[in-house]
């Protein structure tokens, strides 16, 4: 993977390493990556993007934590071997949390209570 | 203990200030200012024209002597630095005047002397990537092309601390770039601490790893560059609820509708103010530069 393929927006509200993890799940779901593939060091990212090498760092921690990236020893980042469907329920409900939180946020502005918001997902769900 | 603390923190950082206030012409420059960087750390200064930036920097490297407080640089009193600690610094001011009789090779060629890790190499290869006429008298060269050389002098030194009065004034797109390259690389290759004033908020967000915000000669607060957006955002609340804003809140502003925006935190458990949860209420995340001009607007 080369550090170009990361697009880093310093002025949006949501933080750098947030992006940086963001993006490294929807390569890697898109099968972009592909398990076994190297990263660039964090360097390399900081060098390329202009930014804090701790929050390059910070971004590949979370990515490691989430079972998506593996330290090779010798080797650096790789993404991680693990099949979808060898992690956890929990693990994948992770992945989901920033957009379920974001629903929620919506919700609550449109001053809409839970139980039709609930159902019309449980129907979507079924489909 | 906490006292303690502070005292062996402040004992050896690079930087470090306490109470400081300072007054022009009866004006608060500074108005207790305390202010602590920890060795590695990139802080990127905000603030408004005239908030006090240049004057706090002046201050913590012992340019300019505070009304009250103290500061310090390596532990030393600032005001009598010794040439150990001086030999540990480099200082580009928004307008640089020294040894403005010589060209910008005779400049670098002189002062890297001085300097025990000077590095020569970098110095011509910036001199030709910035665009420097080096055989013409600094005097002569632009404000601008003043500040890049100072800049290239103080990388070339190879300081472990590293203070840049508003560096992206003299800089084009390109080469702010490559000054935050260096900046956030040598952050986290050497160790190096790096104070920076800027009024472009994202050359902040991309190197700084903090953000102090002076606002009125007092620093309104100090944050990770990522905490403070994830800890702080904008409150919206219609006007029929505007009686159950929060007490506390870092800036309020009314609108015409009589709906009001607060900057509102989160608590210790993480949790917005409970007028928030309101059916209604608003909560927006904020980039650094909107939180700014909340707050200062």
């Amino acid at each position: 993977m080369d550090a170009s393929l990361l697009n880093i927006q310093p002025a949006a509200s949501e933080p750098i390493y947030r992006q940086i993890a963001e993006q490294l799940r929807r390569l890697i779901a898109g099968g972009q990556l592909v398990p076994g593939e190297l990263l660039p060091s964090v360097r390399e990212v900081a060098a390329f993007h202009a930014i804090n090498p701790m929050t390059v760092s910070r971004a590949y921690g979370i990515a490691e934590s989430e079972g998506l990236l593996e330290r090779l020893r010798g080797k650096g980042m790789t993404v991680a071997a693990t099949r979808l469907a060898n992690r956890t329920e929990h693990q994948r409900l992770a992945l989901l949390e920033p957009q379920l939180q974001a629903l929620a946020r919506h919700v609550g502005e449109l001053e809409l209570p839970a139980e039709p918001v609930l159902r019309r997902l449980t129907k979507l769900l079924g489909e | 203990m906490n006292a303690m603390l502070r005292e062996t923190e402040s004992a050896t950082a690079p930087l470090a200030v306490r109470g400081l206030v300072h007054r022009y012409d009866g004006c608060n420059a500074l108005d207790g200012v305390d202010l602590v960087l920890e060795p590695g750390s990139v802080l990127g200064l905000v603030g408004r024209n005239g908030a006090g930036k240049s004057t706090l920097i002046r201050v913590m490297l012992g340019l300019l002597e505070p009304r009250a407080g103290e500061a310090r640089v390596f532990g030393e009193p600032a005001l009598t630095l010794s040439d150990a600690a001086k030999a540990r610094i480099a200082y580009v001011p928004q307008q640089p005047e020294a040894l403005a009789w010589l060209s910008a090779r005779q400049m670098l060629d002189f002062v890297g002397r001085f300097y025990p890790r000077w590095d020569k190499v970098f110095a011509k290869h910036m001199l030709e990537r910035w665009q420097i006429p080096e055989n013409k008298l600094l005097a002569k060269l632009s404000p601008g092309e003043r500040q890049r050389v100072d800049l290239i002098r103080a990388l070339a030194s190879q300081p472990e601390l590293l203070v840049l009065d508003e560096p992206a004034a003299a800089l084009d797109p390109v080469a702010r770039r490559e000054l935050l390259r260096e900046v956030a690389l040598r952050a986290g290759d050497a160790g190096t601490t790096v104070l920076f004033s800027t009024h472009i908020v994202s050359d902040l967000e991309r190197a700084a790893s903090e953000v102090a915000f002076l606002h009125q000669g007092r620093l309104l607060f100090r944050c990770g560059v990522d905490d403070t957006k994830e800890r702080y955002a904008r409150l919206w609340l219609p006007a029929r609820m505007s009686a159950a804003a929060p007490a506390q809140s870092l800036s309020r502003h009314r609108h015409d509708d009589g709906s009001l925006s607060l900057v509102v935190e989160r608590d210790s458990r993480g949790c917005w103010p409970e007028a928030a949860e309101l059916a209604g209420a608003r909560i927006d995340a904020l980039g650094l530069e909107d939180l700014f001009v909340e707050i200062a607007g």
